[in-house]
């Protein structure tokens, strides 16, 4: 069995409303209402693995989360995490859970953080010694020396979001959720974050599952990466596959000296009229760069040309277009 | 047990930030208890007896009600503010840890403030038995520790019917206090004086009478029910068994918990 293994993990709820209509009924009657977050979904994750779970806002990312961390009960199917059912086996599993939850806290608001790592200690019930090295390791990491002593309150959102990692990863865990752990940093706690979380991944072998908007942390973390839209799994594979078929388009504007005739070019490359210069839009896949580039120097003397790859979050907001999310 | 202290220690020292706002919640607690207390003083001055009871007897009652119940609002303000856990999604917090959900629950937050509460409650008591010149004996000792310890368990179990309605509704019926301030109002007086339909409400449903007036009133040398010293020790029970009761009916509550968006 593999280490975390889903299969047809679905979750819904019925949501109470008051009818639209209908008089004084109104006041006692309700209609309900049956949501969908998360539809009969199945995958497996190795341990080591770093999985990232993309999808647009309520998609059911955070309910897979919670489902696989056991705050939530499914209403169908099951999922086995290092052979335990979360829900049914809650304090055996949490044990070796981590979790961070990037707009939730889960130190305690008003008391110096070192305080809040030692009631995780007991909470854990970790070794002192265990304990301590261990921290040392992550004050070290994570650079917490110089506020381990400060109130959480205090902190800066950086900080707070360093600190947070710290206290989730105190007890070694096997499995570590992360929802959205960049959300709200600046540049340079991003790429110090994920220089982390890439090293913590590699040296424990810590297997991590995160959630985020940002695509920049995905091509920095992950190789595999889970599409969630609308409750269902649509994508589960390699990031750069993904990326490949989408990632077809660049475009190519170039200006030229003098009026230039393109009404020659062929079908796959789209021409498009922008100011003075000419938008050229193509697939590499289909028609190689090298030839686009014969076209157009055919078509009359070029004076400049630039080559643009589509970005990432373009791409992303094309995948969820066509699959229509 | 280590982590608990721990946790409550952790409480403490959170509260010790705010010194000034400690200190002035206390003093009005201190002048909220305080009133009612007059209000009772005034109230007995006026009619000397409230049935079979003096007014220092009833005293010794609403005392002993004033400190369980502060005591239960200070150890148990995690099962009281629940609700808000749930509507918040900050219970997943608590769900994510490996320590039994309810003694998290019990350890998430504690409230000294009352302790302005608890001091007019000891104070009530203390005067009513100078007042009714008491003479102590063990058993009478034990049997008023078994009433507040019995009261204890049952305020917070009902302080539980709310943190287990809120797994299945969003907002809180005020509806669910109706037995918990509704309780302590109405049983900080002897349940005989009140006509039939609330003395089996208060006996049965809720059961204050059991394990608060029952050996109150052994204690006082007026006993309310005509049955057998046997059952007059054990009723206090009544109060833990109502707690463990509306424990498992939580732990079904959780089942059903539906955290909140992120």
């Amino acid at each position: 069995m593999r280490f975390l293994e889903a299969e047809g993990l679905s979750k819904t709820y019925i949501r109470r409303c008051k009818p639209k209509d209908g008089g004084i009924s109104r006041l006692w009657k309700r209609d309900t209402q049956v949501i969908t977050a998360l539809q009969d979904a199945s995958f497996s994750i190795n341990e080591g693995e770093l999985v990232g779970m993309i999808g647009p806002n309520g998609a059911g990312k955070s309910t897979t989360v919670k489902l696989l961390t056991g705050i939530l009960t499914p209403t169908g199917g099951t999922c086995h995490v290092d052979g335990r059912v979360p829900w049914l086996e809650r304090r055996e599993h949490v044990r070796h859970l981590g979790a961070v939850f990037g707009q939730r806290t889960q130190l305690w608001w008003d008391v110096p953080i070192h305080d809040s790592f030692l009631l995780l200690r007991d909470v854990y019930s970790v070794d002192k010694a265990a304990w301590q090295r261990r921290l040392d390791e992550l004050v070290d990491a994570l650079d917490l020396q110089e506020f381990l002593h400060t109130p959480l309150r205090q902190l800066s959102l950086g900080q707070r979001m360093r600190a947070e990692l710290c206290g989730s990863l105190l007890h070694a865990p096997k499995l570590l959720f992360l929802d959205e752990p960049t959300i709200g940093l600046d540049a340079v706690s991003k790429l110090k974050l994920r220089a982390f979380l890439k090293e913590e991944n590699k040296q424990r072998g810590t297997t991590i599952l995160l959630t985020t908007h940002d695509m920049e942390d995905m091509l920095a973390l992950c190789q595999r990466v889970m599409v969630l839209g609308r409750g269902k799994l649509l994508y589960d594979g390699q990031l750069e596959a993904l990326l490949r078929r989408y990632d077809t388009v660049h475009t190519l504007r170039c200006t030229f000296e003098g009026e230039a005739d393109l009404s020659g070019l062929p079908q796959a490359i789209r021409h498009e009229r922008d100011g003075g210069a000419h938008a050229l839009t193509f697939a590499p896949g289909e028609i190689p760069t090298s030839e686009v580039l014969a076209h157009v120097l055919a078509c009359g003397p070029l004076r400049e040309m630039t080559l643009k790859e589509q970005n990432i979050d373009h791409l992303i907001a094309r995948m969820y277009e066509e699959m229509q999310l | 047990m280590r982590y608990i202290y721990h946790a409550m220690k952790l409480n403490l020292k959170s509260i010790a930030q705010y010194r000034a706002s400690f200190l002035m919640q206390n003093i009005a607690q201190f002048v909220m208890v305080g009133g009612e207390f007059l209000a009772v003083v005034v109230l007995m001055t006026r009619f000397t007896a409230l049935g079979q009871w003096r007014a220092e007897e009833i005293m010794f009652f609403w005392g002993v009600m004033q400190l369980t119940f502060a005591l239960c609002e200070c150890l148990g303000r995690g099962i009281s503010t629940f609700a808000g856990y749930v509507g918040s999604g900050d219970f997943d917090t608590i769900l994510l840890r490996p320590r039994p959900l309810m003694q998290q629950v019990i350890g998430h937050r504690l409230d000294p403030r009352r302790l302005g509460g608890m001091i007019v409650g000891g104070g009530a008591i203390a005067l009513s038995c100078v007042r009714l010149g008491i003479t102590w004996t063990a058993d009478k000792l034990v049997l008023t520790l078994l009433a507040a310890a019995g009261g204890f368990f049952l305020i917070l179990g009902l302080f539980l019917i709310e943190a287990t309605v809120s797994f299945f509704s969003v907002r809180s019926i005020e509806m669910v206090n109706v037995l918990t301030y509704g309780g302590r109002s109405t049983c900080q007086y002897p349940v005989d004086v009140y006509p039939r339909p609330l003395r089996i409400l208060f006996t049965w449903v809720a059961p204050f009478a059991l394990s608060m007036h029952l050996p109150i009133s052994h204690v006082l040398g007026k006993p309310l029910f005509d049955v057998p010293m046997a059952v007059v020790w054990l009723a206090p029970l009544a109060g833990p068994l109502f707690f463990l009761l509306m424990t498992r009916v939580w732990y079904i509550g959780v089942k059903h918990y539906r955290s909140t968006g992120t």
